[in-house]
């Protein structure tokens, strides 16, 4: 296999220095860009495993540039920023960030995240081993990666794609925040329950019919979540 | 309870009780007495009759007595025993001689056969057997004489009833018997000689009877023999028991009668006398005839007098006393009643004089409450006035109907001139008018003498009162005869005296005079009231304004409504709200402004239930968000309730807060955390992030790279203090403490410095061109670089990495100007004001597109203004370019060291 190419995006100089000296380090192939602009360019003329993206950048924000990068691709992208505020995250995730880091972070962090971020996004290589998993009226293709709610077909990101999954394969039964963050973010996670919060908001939003009275993802108050076909 | 206070307040059944309280005692001594005598006149009656009685009892007895013993007597003859017939006819022809009683002696044998009679008669009995007659039966068995029964002898053919003596031989032997019939009507004659003695319609009647309960005498022949039963009620049976006594009884023609019996003990008989009670009692019947008539003369009586006595005086007295209620209540009475106390006015005695006394009452107060009335009505015409000239004008017109005067006026102090004039006036000539004035201490003036002793003064002829001599020629010219003055008891206006005029002379009455001081004491209140009214009105206005000035002004919205919700005002920052005029916000209902204002709301709010959360709860606050005229309008609605003085609530007020600067001020708050907490950040991330890089185990660097990391880890860490140095500048800046350390200073060293600070990208060309022969520049040398480091940053993030940088330095008058200037997209015009402002940055929408931009500038604006210079943004035509000034003599003027 050959080394993952990542891009790096932050308008500072020391930082994007840092980030692209420790990747080279570790065989990983980086692209810098100092803003949005400049990464747009990089990321449609280059094949591009992942994207490390800064969100406060003069020209074209992180956030803008997410949006813009989503449009096209699943290439998953880690958010780096300054602001550790619960909103920002919300916003990155909306947008469809898979990750995020709060500067100051330390290597082993930032390894951690780029390893277990590109380790989801080969699960979402297309797998034949299964090819249909039906609850209820959710429907997945699990080789075309293609999920349909009573018939009509429903947009979701890699991340979305793997919680829904896993929801489903473990139906009916009530599954901890630390239980899901391992088996979908990675073994690196388990803190993270914020993350969980947004993203099954975000799955109900796409597959419940009224997402303030769900009929399939349930939160298990003080547990986790449970799914029900 | 009730009827005992009808009782006590109806006159006429209290006379009625005391009049029965008198006469009863006398009715019932008349029954006691009554009683009495009836008991005694009866008892009399029955002693009479039982005497009567007993006495013929005796009589009779004798008789019987003697007829026994003449038998007795002739059963001893021997004769008679040996029915020796010659000497038997001789003794008994001696007996009938003697005896008028008798009239037949007769002797039976053993055998009850007749054996002698005497006289013989024509039709002899003699051999007749006469065993079956109950005399022999006894006889056979008796030692005594007996007496038998009445009955009709054969022998004479007449009633009669016999004596027989048993005879009987020494031994005892029964030989027969004598006997003698005694004549009944010999018996009865004495009963006839009895009753002759009574008047023949007396009824009264007397009668013998027999053990066997015969009449064996009777008055009248022709009842004897007759069974008692026949001929009365059973009453006789107490006679023949023995008994005598009187009874109460019905006879047989069931006419009530006193029957008294006495019994004749020796033969068992009875004598009964009998006479209708009419007739027995009737001085007693008569007695109580009497006491009948007294007592229904006493009743009738009564009631005449009762009657009399309601209709002439109860019934008089409650019509008055409906009058009088009447009069009370101030009611009409009703035209029949009307007439009728009418109608008893006419009387003469004393209820007459009360009730035309009474209605003289009634008109006086009629005419009073009249009086009053007027003076009510008049009073409240004028003081229903606040305008001073309506007012006097009024009391002009309400006194000439008052006091039927054509001529009238009202003399005030005119305080300007010091004397009295006319204030208003009616029926007066415009010259009197005018022209008349009056000396305060005037003697002869009737209106100043008024207002002196405070009293109305009157001068009923002026031709002839010698105390208006002096006047006189006024009173000739304006025509009148006779004025009143009345003062008015005025406190705040000026002395005011109140003057009628007559043509004639006339003296005022009493009457007038106290009707036009009632009158002018209402006068004088309402004159005081307009004027007190025209003082307070004016001061009331001028608040007013102030206080509509004072709301108007307000930057908030007040709304005030009434307790129905009804708007009772709104000022015009609520106007500019609710963009509602304030035509269109008058009266109607709050709701719909409010509702109005919220729906500019820039949130998705449900209109109808916030409208009533604002409205609802007197201490509810909540703040809305709204667009208003494309202006973000931030507001805090308050609402409370508006108390008057006693504390009870008469209405809503609703305080609409304009909270947008403050919000503002909280959003510029958030940003500087954010950006302050980014700034320091991104060096923190770049030393923590080479630290870890050469802690990392995995990797091993070589120690070129080693060195590389340190280094920047350290010009973070310079990066990083220069950063707190800048915040703790601007906090300074803020606080006004910040102290400026001036010295001379190299321009150009200075420039290079601060751009050496800021690390150029590579891709970026840098330029400095200063002014040849510059004066020296005094200033403090860390801030001035601090301030060009900032600006070329500032640049350097606007214009990108390949961005022509330059810094111009020259001399303008008393200032050495700096220009730092790049090639990017420029500032556009209309936010250059802004963008020394605190935390603003350029681009709101993409809000975090540069790290600490806002931060700088304003640094910079602080930096450059505690130099006493000024920065602004120049307009070129590619590019931005920020130009600051920095004194020249600031170091004689700033106080520097010289």
């Amino acid at each position: 296999m050959n080394d993952p190419v990542v891009l790096i995006v932050d308008d500072e100089k020391s930082l994007r220095d840092f980030v692209r000296r420790n990747l080279e380090a570790r065989h990983y192939k980086a692209l810098t860009a100092s803003n949005g602009l400049e990464a747009m360019a990089i990321f449609n003329n280059e094949k591009v495993d992942l994207v490390i993206l800064d969100l406060m950048m003069p020209h074209l924000d992180g956030l803008e540039t997410t949006r813009r990068i989503r449009e096209t691709s699943k290439t998953p992208i880690i958010i780096l920023t300054a602001l550790g505020e619960e909103a920002d995250k919300v916003q990155a995730f909306d947008m469809g960030a898979d990750d995020y880091l709060t500067k100051p972070f330390g290597v082993g962090e930032l390894m951690g995240r780029i390893k277990a971020v590109l380790r989801r996004a080969r699960w979402l290589e297309p797998s034949s081993n299964e090819e249909q998993l039906v609850r209820g009226d959710i429907r997945v293709d699990m080789e075309r990666h293609l999920v349909m709610v009573k018939d009509s077909p429903v947009e979701l990101t890699p991340t979305e794609f793997n919680l829904l999954v896993y929801l489903l394969k473990h139906a009916g039964r009530v599954l901890s925040h630390r239980v899901i963050l391992q088996n979908v973010w990675g073994l690196e996670y388990g803190n993270e329950a914020e993350y969980l919060r947004v993203y099954i908001g975000r799955l109900r939003q796409k597959i419940e019919a009224d997402a303030l009275n769900p009929r399939h993802l349930f939160t298990e108050h003080g547990m986790g979540y449970r799914f029900e076909g | 309870m009730r009827r005992w206070l009808t009782f006590h307040r109806d006159l006429g059944l209290q006379l009625l009780a005391f009049y029965l309280f008198l006469i009863i005692p006398f009715l019932v001594t008349l029954l006691i007495f009554d009683r009495l005598v009836g008991e005694r006149i009866r008892g009399d009656v029955e002693a009479n009759d039982i005497a009567l009685a007993r006495a013929i009892a005796l009589e009779t007895d004798i008789a019987i007595d003697t007829s026994l013993k003449t038998v007795e007597e002739l059963s001893s003859y021997t004769s008679v025993v040996n029915v020796d017939e010659e000497k038997m006819g001789e003794l008994f022809s001696i007996v009938l001689g003697t005896r008028p009683d008798v009239n037949l002696v007769y002797r039976l044998d053993a055998d009850g056969v007749m054996l002698y009679h005497y006289p013989v008669g024509p039709s002899s009995t003699v051999g007749t057997d006469f065993s079956f007659r109950s005399y022999y039966q006894n006889a056979l068995t008796s030692n005594i004489p007996l007496i038998s029964e009445g009955r009709i002898s054969p022998t004479t053919n007449q009633a009669v009833a016999t004596a027989v003596m048993p005879i009987r031989s020494s031994s005892g032997k029964f030989l027969g018997l004598v006997g003698t019939n005694i004549k009944l009507e010999s018996l009865s004659s004495t009963l006839s000689a009895i009753v002759s003695e009574h008047e023949a319609d007396e009824g009264f009647e007397v009668l013998i009877l027999d053990a066997s309960g015969q009449v064996i005498a009777h008055p009248d022949s022709a009842f004897l023999l007759k069974p008692a039963n026949e001929i009365m009620p059973d009453v006789y049976t107490q006679a023949l028991a023995g008994r005598s006594g009187s009874i109460v009884e019905t006879d047989l023609n069931n006419e009530e009668r006193l029957y008294t019996y006495a019994s004749i003990p020796s033969v068992d008989w009875g004598v009964i006398i009998s006479r209708p009670t009419a007739n027995a009692f009737a001085t007693r019947l008569i007695l109580q005839r009497i006491t009948q008539v007294a007592m229904a003369t006493f009743i009738l009586i009564g009631l005449a007098f009762w009657g009399i006595l309601s209709w002439r005086v109860i019934n008089p007295i409650e019509k008055l006393a409906l009058i009088s209620e009447a009069i009370g209540l101030n009611q009409e009475l009703e035209q029949r009643q009307r007439t009728l106390i009418e109608k008893m006015s006419h009387r003469g005695d004393q209820i007459g004089n009360l009730i035309r006394s009474i209605l003289r009452m009634e008109n006086s107060i009629g005419e009073r409450m009249k009086e009053h009335a007027t003076l009510l009505e008049t009073s409240t015409a004028v003081v229903s006035s606040l305008d001073l000239s309506v007012v006097l004008d009024r009391i002009l017109e309400l006194v000439g109907r008052l006091m039927n005067v054509q001529r009238i006026a009202i003399i005030a102090l005119d305080q300007g001139h010091g004397e009295f004039r006319i204030r208003a006036s009616r029926g007066l000539s415009q010259g009197f008018t005018e022209q008349l004035s009056i000396q305060p201490n005037e003697p002869s003036s009737v209106s100043m003498r008024a207002l002196r002793v405070r009293e109305p003064i009157q001068v009923s002829d002026t031709e002839e009162d010698p105390s208006y001599k002096p006047q006189r020629a006024r009173s000739r010219a304006e025509g009148y005869r006779a004025v009143l003055a009345v003062p008015l008891n005025t406190q705040h206006a000026p002395p005011t005296c109140l003057l009628v005029f007559h043509t004639t002379p006339h003296e005022f009455t009493n009457n007038e005079i106290q009707l036009l001081s009632s009158f002018a004491n209402q006068a004088t209140m309402a004159i005081e009231n307009a004027i007190l009214f025209e003082r307070s009105d004016a001061r009331l206005q001028e608040q007013t304004r102030r206080l509509e000035a004072l709301v108007q002004s307000m930057e908030d919205g007040l709304i005030l409504s009434d307790l129905k919700g009804v708007i009772i005002y709104a000022n015009r920052r609520v106007a500019e709200f609710s963009k509602l005029s304030n035509e269109d916000m008058a009266n109607i209902q709050v709701e719909r402004v409010i509702s109005r204002i919220l729906s500019h709301s820039i949130e998705d709010i449900a209109r109808d239930e916030e409208t009533k959360n604002i409205l609802e709860g007197s201490k509810h606050k909540s703040e809305i968000a709204l667009m208003v005229a494309g202006r973000p309008l931030h507001l805090r609605f308050e609402t409370f309730d508006v108390t008057d003085a006693k504390d009870m609530p008469i209405g809503r007020g609703i305080i609409l807060h304009d909270i947008t600067a403050d919000r503002d001020l909280d959003r510029m708050k958030s940003n500087l955390i954010s950006t302050v907490s980014h700034e320091l950040r991104t060096p923190l991330a770049a030393i923590k992030g080479y630290a870890s890089t050469l802690l990392a185990e995995d990797v091993e660097w070589d120690s070129k790279s080693q060195r590389e990391f340190l280094s920047i880890i350290s010009n973070e860490t310079d990066r990083l203090t220069s950063l707190v140095n800048n915040l703790l500048d601007l906090s300074r800046i803020e606080a006004g403490s910040l102290k400026l350390s001036l010295e001379k200073c190299n321009i150009e060293e200075t420039i290079l410095r601060g751009a050496r600070q800021w690390r150029l990208e590579s891709g970026n060309s840098f330029e400095v061109q200063i002014e040849a022969d510059l004066p020296s520049l005094y200033a403090d040398v860390p801030r001035l670089e601090t301030i060009i480091r900032n600006l070329i940053e500032n640049s350097v993030k606007y214009a990108g990495e390949q961005a022509f940088i330059q810094v111009k330095v020259n001399r303008q008058n008393d200032a050495i100007v700096f220009r730092v200037m790049d090639d990017g997209p420029g500032i556009p015009p209309e936010k250059s004001e802004r963008i020394f402002e605190r935390f603003y940055r350029l681009d709101d929408s993409l809000a975090r597109v540069t790290s600490g931009a806002g931060l700088g500038l304003a640094i910079c604006q602080g930096l450059v203004r505690a130099h006493k210079g000024e920065i602004w943004v120049e307009p070129i035509n590619v590019g931005a370019c920020i130009a600051f000034t920095i004194p020249l003599n600031l170091y004689t003027a700033g106080g520097g060291p010289s």
